[in-house]
């Protein structure tokens, strides 16, 4: 060959052998579970005998839990301002938009002593607060204490005759009103209004604007309100406005069309509630201005203590026990299948 | 060769291919000549016109084109198109329920995904035509010769090219370092024949050596316009000091992809440069491959949108009859109240509602499907490159996946086809073993012919004459020409258009009988160190009817002798009747051929004077006869090969690639079916069948081997009632078929039978077989039958078949990367296909179908729930989960899981899977994705969803757990693996950050403080462990009963692999149950066929197979007897600069 070979510069390339590492070579080490009766038997066994358990555990804790609650939405409250034996819900069916609130009374006795904690909850039944147009129907920034005027989110509640609604939207609308009061032999049970809210709630996502009176003089109260949300709450100075506790809770809406908020916990400084709710007859009064009987919603007063579970949840400790028996169960058919088809693979 | 197309449909086709060069046209009226159908080009003197560059780009993207043509591609698959209406739609406002961005902001973060893996990509490709592009050759430009890249050759342009190397652009051969301007190119990349061509420059320009010469070249070039035809060129060659304008044709024209092969050097005028070239103008662009995964993918997500919209309905009915009833009593939603300004109504239509559940459930089609598929293949075709058991050591050549999306392909395959040369045998031809009187030399088992035991006969035993004889026949009776490069004897090389002879002449130097010069008269050989002068009187050409050749010589001591080698079936019947040798000789020739070898046989004979002299006019006048010449040259030809004496027989190995064999075994194993489709002819395809045990004698071997249409349809009638109730299924039956048959076969009226013939055959070996049709017979099969078919091949003449396949394999070898380019995956081995095929690609199928179906899963079950979720809000369209954690579901929290299950999965170690071939037949039979498991998943997930929704709802009755963002904890996990837990924390970790977003960032109100309540909730904790586990029960419960009941065989294996046990067992008691059933339907088959055979139709190969082959190029431009008459070897040749 005649050509010229000093002028080929190329060099030697450098192999391009792949890297030998683990990874490459796709030889990480791996775990691979066979699910066979063989492996399946134990981790079945063992599931069910811990689950079993752990459910039973969990009942008991449930059970410990005392619960006691009032379906006060018709039969049982009866207006005391007149004596026609009208169920408050009729009164307010027929004055939609009463001079003088409806008011009942209605006496329950507890047959044990609540210990501990003790917490007051409404609850509503067949009430929509998951309805994506009632979610969507608020103003973060304007529940941040931020001026602006009220987001177009908040509509239908979000100007009445060109002025802002604050706080506006239909959650803040609908703002549950009820107001519920206890008597212990003649003595009001002391409940507390503050600290029922998410300490975050309170702190970082509900504020009021910096000059709240004139704030919320110049804007518009929601249509079903009867008062302007920096007169919510009269005894206390800093719960009112957007930052009103009641508020607050009623704010953060419910996932379910059943669901219940707290209302109240009990202040356990003065006697006899030192040590929580005692057993006897109270007296529960009720300001009942929420019509629920439209929409075939009910209304509940609950009284509950609390575990270091939470609330009562009988359904988490029973769901426990019945899959650790269906885990017991499925070993056993593993097992007698297992050595049977053994048996019969070999015969055949 | 074959392949001479008659120049009268020249202008037709040239008519044709106008349009396509309508760009040239213009160009070349411009010039004035007013003949737009030519190409004019003047030699040394700058060119009137500006032709293409001789630069080729594959690469996809530039940098300009980048972004539009992107977007293009991206917005042309449907899922993105989808999620773009999605995004728009949620711009109305009032509308969407998870507000304006959620679906933008992911489809965004996808598309950025996808154009980073498109860069890359796209990136490999430019460094590729880099690497061709800057290829370095000698140009001859100005008077000067400069060493210049391949992409700055030019029309006009002269350029040298020396042995070995390739052709730049299509060429004219202007002289060459041989006599008469001859030089030898191999073709293979272009057309797939072995052989060496022969191309010869014009007379006017071969005494033109040397550069002043060079320079002194003056004239035009008139040549055809750019065109596909391989074989057809037509150009006339007008000189300054020639009165004519002289033609030339094919034979002066060397094209790209061809590389120069022992000829010292050429000299060539560049005709056609990039695009332009014959070869570049034959590849066309790589289509688009869709593999039958993602078909079947893309057709349920199709039936999901349906699903989608009737689910959408349904919710809008349901809300709009909730809404009807209920608007006035639930009086705290204000639905009856009007907006105090009219300006910003509350879109209240029923079509907006919708729209909204649309939005709502758009998510049961997933975004991140494209994307995860996309990115685990792409992840999984680098996982091919760097297996280092697909290196070749040799060449330095990884194994390169050039387009991901075919992997899954990969672990389907039922169909190979396969190129013989380059791709099965290393087109190296070796001697290896020998039949001299009866006596066998040689071992089929040795690398390496061993002459000891032959040089003692030849001097001791009583064969000695025969062997002598023997060996100075192979010596003379040949084509070959020799190179001395210095006097020793020892460094003669050869030249020859017959890897064969080469071969044999290669090896009779290592015996010391050196054949070391030709003269136009003469062949001299060096006999144990003695000179010995035989005079060529005559040769008698081979020719595939012929199947010999013969000279006649006169010996140093004046007797004359013709000497005679080819096919066994022609020489026995040549030979004098009691000749000694022919039935042992036979035999021999018999355990060849098992072996595989070429065998040729010997045969020779002496002449008396007067009998030469009395044949000789005869030959004379046969040999200047102007009819019918070459009828009657054979048939003086017969007159003389008559009454031999049988030497011997020779047996060459065609050195098959490394392993072929056995791959090949292996691939029968698993089910695949081999075809062999090659450019050679019959005889050394049959044979290469034979030495890579695609064909052996346990099999019923069919040969198609017809003239006719008629008669072709006949004989695959025949076959197919032969086979009955076994067409179509697996048999031990290989089929053998002529080129020309084939054409008949391919013709509609014969296509199905053929077909069916052909996949009742485990091997099928097709001969003589053009591009054009290689890619017809892959095209057919795929078309006709729903398996996947493999195409691998090592040149440009496989590119055709390549690209039809559904896959195609390159083979990166020493020979060009045309076929590697235009494949989907290129290795440097046939060996490697084995592991391609049977770990990556089953591990790659496995993989993604888990990847496919755990996608669809974790959508389905998070948006069945929203359904159930709507019971409970009145079909309000609430989402039940924060909007940004659903946007973030896909692209987040389960990204990593399927790209886990995608790149980490394995069900067997690799190991495990390439001893075991029977486990690729799994995967082959598309067990893991199918509609049935797509639908069980689905429904499985519906399962999952109502467990997960209903138990936490339960739970959530009694409990006051604030909102149920909690739910989503259950992280649906399935497969046990550090990323699942990795995504379950990445969403504690997430709900961490993002509960406290809000006011800093303006995100996600609600979910203030979330996960300080959450995470202090014991019953989050405790539902945490509990509502997956139920959910999970009876998949595992299913599971071991279906492992317990019913083992699969991947299974069983994986288990005994567990228990660090040895499978084989397993699979082989699994697998002698169909190889009987097998057998038993061959033998039944055999007897099928013997008893309809008739003498004539019979196509049954009949006798024990003997293997003649031989290549040697007939109908060249230089007839071999022109050819050695031109060479006088004492003759210094010039070395061209």
């Amino acid at each position: 060959m005649s050509t010229p070979e000093n002028t080929d510069d190329r060099e030697q390339p450098k192999s391009k052998k792949p890297a030998d590492t683990a990874f490459k070579q796709q030889r990480l080490p791996a775990w691979q579970p066979i699910l066979t009766a063989n492996t399946a038997l134990p981790v079945f066994l063992i599931i069910g005998l811990t689950f079993i358990p752990i459910g039973i555990v969990l009942v008991v804790t449930s059970n410990r839990v005392l619960e006691y609650d009032i379906d006060y939405t018709d039969t049982k409250c009866i207006n005391i301002n007149n004596n026609n034996n009208q169920t408050c819900a009729d009164y307010l069916k027929d004055n939609p938009v009463p001079t003088t609130p409806c008011t009942c009374k209605i006496n329950f006795t507890l047959t044990s002593d609540f210990d501990g904690d003790v917490y007051f909850y409404y609850g509503l039944i067949n009430y929509y607060q998951n309805h994506r147009r009632y979610v969507k129907s608020r103003d973060d920034n304007q529940l941040l204490g931020k001026s602006g005027s009220a987001a177009t989110d908040c509509e239908p509640f979000q100007k009445i005759n060109g002025t802002d609604i604050a706080p506006c939207g239909a959650i803040a609308n609908s703002l549950f009103n009820d107001t519920l009061t206890l008597v212990y032999s003649g003595q009001t049970v002391p409940l507390q209004n503050t600290s029922i809210a998410w300490s975050t709630d309170k702190n970082v996502k509900f504020q009021n604007p910096s000059d709240p009176d004139p704030y919320f003089r110049n804007h518009a109260k929601p249509p079903n309100w009867n008062k302007t949300a920096w007169q919510l709450d009269p005894t206390h100075e800093d719960n009112n406005g957007f930052e009103n506790e009641d508020f607050i809770v009623w704010m953060r809406t419910a996932a379910m069309p059943t669901f219940r908020k707290l209302y109240r916990k009990l202040l356990t400084t003065s006697e006899p509630f030192t040590k929580g709710l005692p057993s006897g007859t109270y007296e529960l009064t009720i300001v009942y201005q929420y019509p629920v009987i439209n929409f075939a919603g009910r209304k509940q007063f609950i009284i509950s203590t609390t575990s270091w579970m939470g609330g009562k949840n009988p359904f988490l400790g029973w769901a426990y026990i019945v899959v650790g028996i269906v885990c017991v169960i499925v070993f056993a058919v593993f097992f007698i299948l297992h050595r049977f088809w053994k048996m019969y693979v070999l015969a055949y | 060769m074959g392949q001479t197309n008659s120049m009268t449909n020249f202008s037709r086709r040239i008519a044709l291919y106008t349009d396509r060069n309508k760009r040239s046209n213009e160009n070349i009226l411009g010039f004035g000549d007013g003949n737009d159908l030519k190409r004019v080009i003047t030699v040394n003197a700058p060119q009137q016109v500006k032709y293409i560059s001789n630069r080729i780009s594959t690469s996809k993207y530039s940098f300009l084109t980048f972004l539009p043509k992107f977007l293009f591609e991206q917005f042309r698959k449907y899922s993105n198109i989808f999620f773009l209406c999605i995004a728009i739609l949620q711009q109305i406002p009032g509308v969407s329920p998870t507000g304006r961005y959620t679906t933008a902001v992911p489809l965004l973060m996808i598309l950025c995904c996808a154009a980073i893996k498109e860069i890359i990509e796209d990136f490999k490709r430019h460094i590729q035509d880099g690497a061709v592009n800057n290829r370095r050759v000698l140009i001859y430009r100005y008077g000067n010769w400069l060493y210049s890249k391949w992409m700055n050759v030019r029309v006009g342009d002269i350029i040298k090219v020396a042995d070995k190397e390739f052709f730049p652009a299509d060429l004219i051969v202007l002289s060459s370092s041989e006599p008469h301007s001859i030089c030898y190119i191999h073709t293979s990349n272009l057309d797939g024949e072995t052989n060496l061509k022969v191309r010869q420059g014009l007379p006017q320009t071969s005494h033109i050596i040397s550069s002043l010469q060079l320079k002194a070249l003056q004239g035009t070039i008139e040549c055809e316009l750019p065109n596909r035809h391989l074989y057809d060129f037509a150009g006339t060659l007008k000189l300054a000091n020639v009165a004519h304008p002289i033609p030339l044709g094919s034979d002066q024209i060397l094209l790209r992809g061809s590389q120069l092969k022992n000829t010292g050097w050429v000299y060539g005028l560049v005709i056609y440069t990039g695009k332009e070239t014959k070869l570049m103008m034959n590849s066309s662009s790589v289509p688009f491959k869709r593999t039958n995964v993602e078909q079947i993918a893309n057709n349920q997500i199709l039936l999901l949108l349906f699903l989608l919209l009737i689910l959408c309905l349904f919710s809008t009915i349901a809300g709009e009859i909730w809404n009807y009833k209920n608007r006035v009593a639930h009086w705290y939603l204000g639905l009856t109240r009007m907006p105090d300004s009219s300006s910003a109504a509350v879109p209240n239509h029923v079509g907006y509602t919708f729209l909204t559940f649309f939005i709502l459930f758009n998510n049961l089609i997933p975004i991140s499907l494209q994307i995860t598929v996309d990115l685990v293949k792409f992840i999984q075709a680098y996982f091919i490159n760097w297996d280092k058991d697909m290196y070749d050591e040799e060449s330095d050549i990884p194994a390169n996946a050039r387009t991901s999306n075919l992997n899954e392909e990969l672990g389907q395959v039922k169909y190979i086809f396969s190129d013989k040369t380059g791709t099965l045998t290393k087109n190296v031809m070796v001697f290896k073993q020998c039949s001299i009187a009866g006596i066998m030399y040689g071992s089929g088992n040795i690398e390496k012919f061993n002459h000891f035991q032959l040089m003692q006969n030849l001097t001791n035993h009583e064969s000695g004459g025969e062997i002598r004889e023997f060996l100075t026949l192979l010596a003379t009776c040949h084509t070959v020409v020799p190179e001395k490069k210095t006097d020793l004897l020892v460094d003669v090389t050869y030249q020859a258009s017959s890897p064969d002879e080469s071969a044999l002449v290669a090896a009779l130097k290592e015996m010391n009988v050196i054949f070391f010069r030709r003269t136009p008269d003469n062949v001299a050989i060096s006999f144990m160190g003695e000179e010995e002068i035989y005079e060529i009187l005559n040769v008698l050409e081979f020719s595939s009817d012929r199947k010999r050749m013969s000279v006649v010589v006169r010996c140093p001591d004046g007797q004359i002798k013709l000497f005679c080698k080819g096919a066994d079936s022609v020489i026995l019947q040549l030979l004098s009747s009691d000749d000694p040798n022919s039935g042992i000789t036979s035999q021999h020739l018999e355990s060849f051929a098992k072996d595989g070898l070429r065998t040729l046989c010997v045969a020779s004979r002496v002449i008396l004077s007067d009998e030469y002299n009395s044949w000789i006019e005869i030959y004379r006048q046969a040999a200047t006869a102007i009819n019918n010449r070459a009828e009657l040259v054979a048939e003086a030809a017969e007159k003389i090969e008559k009454n031999l004496h049988l030497l011997g027989a020779t047996g060459i190995e065609d050195k098959l690639q490394d392993q072929v064999p056995e791959s090949i075994s292996m691939l029968h194993k698993a089910g695949i079916k081999i075809w062999v489709l090659t450019g050679d002819k019959k005889e050394t395809a049959v044979n290469i069948g034979y030495s890579c045990k695609l064909l052996s004698d346990q099999l019923l071997n069919l040969t198609l081997d017809e003239d006719s249409l008629e008669d072709t349809r006949r004989q695959l009638q025949d076959h197919c009632s032969s086979f009955g109730e076994s067409l179509r299924k697996d048999n031990l039956a290989s089929l053998v078929i002529e080129g020309k048959t084939l054409k008949f076969a391919l013709a509609p009226p014969c296509r199905q039978d053929f077909l069916d013939l052909a996949i009742s055959c485990k091997s099928v070996i097709c001969c003589r077989v053009s591009p054009k049709q290689k890619a017809e017979v892959v095209e057919l099969v795929k078309r006709s039958t729903d398996a996947i078919t493999l195409a691998i091949g090592d040149g440009a003449n496989d590119v055709g078949m390549i690209q039809t396949a559904h896959v195609g394999v390159g083979i990166m070898g020493r020979e060009g990367v045309q076929a590697a380019c235009a494949s989907d995956y290129s290795i440097g081995q046939f060996r490697f296909l084995t592991k391609l095929l049977f770990v990556h690609g089953v591990w790659s199928y496995r993989r993604l179908c888990k990847v496919l179906l755990y996608s669809f899963y974790k959508n389905i079950c998070l948006y069945v729930m929203e359904l159930w979720f709507a019971v409970h809000n009145g079909f309000s369209g609430q989402i039940l989960f924060e909007r940004w954690t659903i946007a973030t579901y896909n692209v987040l929290f389960t990204a990593a899981p399927p790209m886990a299950l995608g790149l980490l999965d394995r069900c067997c170690s690799a190991e495990t899977m390439m001893r075991f071939p029977a486990l690729y037949k799994m995967s082959q039979n598309k067990s893991d994705f199918n509609i049935k498991i797509f639908w069980t998943w689905c429904l499985n997930a519906v399962y999952h969803s109502i467990i997960l929704y209903f138990m936490s709802y339960a739970m959530l009755r009694h409990g006051n757990m604030a909102y149920t963002a909690g739910l989503e904890s259950d992280a649906w996990t399935l497969l046990t693996h550090i990323s699942i837990w990795g995504s379950i924390a990445s969403w504690f970790l997430f709900l961490i950050i993002y509960s406290n977003f809000w006011p800093t960032i303006p995100l996600a109100p609600e979910m203030r403080g979330m996960a300080k309540y959450v995470f202090s909730s014991m019953y989050f904790w405790f539902g945490l462990i509990l509502i997956p586990f139920t959910a999970l029960m009876a998949d595992v419960i299913y599971n071991c009963l279906q492992r317990t009941l019913y083992k699969t065989l991947m299974q069983e294996v994986q288990e005994k692999e567990l228990a660090n046990q040895d499978p084989y067992d397993l699979v082989m008691a699994r697998q002698t149950s169909t190889v009987s059933r097998v057998a038993e339907r061959l033998a039944l088959l055999k007897s099928v066929f013997v008893r309809t055979r008739t003498p004539k139709m019979s196509g049954i190969v009949a006798g024990p197979y003997h293997g003649f082959a031989f290549s040697q190029e007939e109908d060249g431009v230089v007839p071999q007897n022109q050819l050695i008459r031109n060479y006088d070897t004492n003759i210094v040749k010039p070395p061209g600069l």
